[in-house]
């Protein structure tokens, strides 16, 4: 074997290695190992954000339904009170308040 | 039939209830009482205790939520009307004599004064700020709010009937009530709706030697000049009615819905009646 030969498979030892390294850091089996275990914190205000959006939802319906009930009474008028002259002897009278 | 009469708001108070008589009835009977008498000690400008003297006094409070409806009402009455209604007419009731309740005012007194009408009054949520040198007097729409409350309580149980004093709501049935005319009475047979009668008959005194009454015009800040005696009206709430009929008593135009108005000498409907 050559000198030159040598040099050859020594390149392409250092080039193996530092692919496999490349492959092994871009993995980054630290970040794995740390999300194993979530911060409660988090999962809180995840939790309460749900929350949040399912009330917010509830909200929004019912004023909604709020706006086109006011929408309806605002338009129809309260019925006209039933009235007549009779000669009934009155159960009570109405005077100048 | 169960009838109860009480005094309150400075009339007498007759409830009707058209059910059988027992515990079911004393109990609605009794909460309307207490309604009205829950109402009184907050409406009122006669008890100096009353939230409503609070804020006469104070010009702003937090105020409760039946006293921030009522003057929400009597604010939107007055802006329907184009001020003939005006709740700002506290001062001009008292310049015109009327500085305590009706039982208790003296034989006479100083002449009337005219006092400026048509304060600001704001309100927001449950805050209420009136301008400075303006109070308020919820007098009889405050009448008409208790009359429809106690209606709504006692509509609850079964057809009632309630009268303040002329402020009238009838309900789930058909009710013959006598109306004063000018020659006598009538009835009508009023259901599912409310009567109130504004006048000059009744609540009036003398005031420098000349007669007073309670119904102001606030374009004067005195007591009115009307060509009318009485005016009586029939629409859906008693707060409605007692709003309209002191409207046309001061000029506004007779329109539906149904109102019969009293001159000296006789009685006319004005409109209305079907």
């Amino acid at each position: 074997m050559t000198d030159h030969v040598a040099r050859l498979y020594a390149l392409a030892v250092a080039v193996l290695v530092f692919l496999v390294a490349w492959a092994a850091v871009a993995d980054r089996p630290w970040a794995s190992a740390s999300t194993a275990t979530p911060d409660p914190r988090v999962q809180a205000l995840i939790v309460k954000q749900q929350r949040v959006r399912t009330e917010a939802l509830a909200v929004q319906r019912v004023l909604a339904a709020r706006r086109q009930q006011a929408a309806l009474a605002s338009t129809t008028p309260p019925p006209a009170p039933s009235v007549r002259v009779v000669t009934l002897p009155p159960l009570t009278i109405t005077r100048t308040s | 039939m169960e009838r109860r009469s009480f005094r309150a708001m400075g009339t007498v108070v007759e409830l009707l209830l058209d059910i059988e008589p027992g515990a079911e009835s004393d109990a609605a009977l009794a909460r309307a009482e207490q309604e009205f008498e829950r109402l009184e000690r907050l409406l009122s400008r006669f008890r100096p205790d009353s939230e409503l003297s609070a804020l006469n006094r104070l010009g702003m409070i937090d105020a409760g939520a039946d006293l921030v409806a009522v003057t929400t009402l009597a604010l939107q009455a007055r802006e329907r009307t184009g001020g003939l209604f005006d709740p700002t007419v506290h001062d001009a009731l008292v310049a015109a004599g009327y500085d305590r309740t009706f039982e208790n005012l003296s034989g006479d007194g100083p002449p009337v004064s005219a006092q400026a009408c048509g304060g600001a009054v704001r309100i927001e949520g449950r805050t209420i700020e009136l301008e400075p040198g303006f109070r308020l007097d919820l007098g009889g729409i405050a009448k008409g709010y208790a009359v429809d409350r106690a209606a709504d309580l006692l509509g609850d149980v079964g057809p009632c009937l309630v009268n303040a004093g002329g402020d009238l709501v009838a309900l789930d049935r058909s009710w013959p009530v006598g109306v004063e005319t000018a020659d006598g009475q009538i009835t009508l047979a009023l259901e599912d709706g409310a009567i109130a009668t504004s006048g000059t008959d009744r609540r009036r005194w003398r005031r420098g030697g000349a007669e007073a009454h309670h119904l102001i015009d606030p374009a004067l800040g005195l007591p009115a000049a009307s060509d009318y005696l009485r005016v009586t009206v029939i629409a859906p709430t008693a707060t409605e009615a007692e709003v309209l009929a002191k409207a046309v008593f001061l000029g506004a135009p007779v329109q539906a819905p149904t109102v019969l108005v009293t001159t000296g000498g006789q009685t006319v409907l004005a409109g209305g009646l079907g």
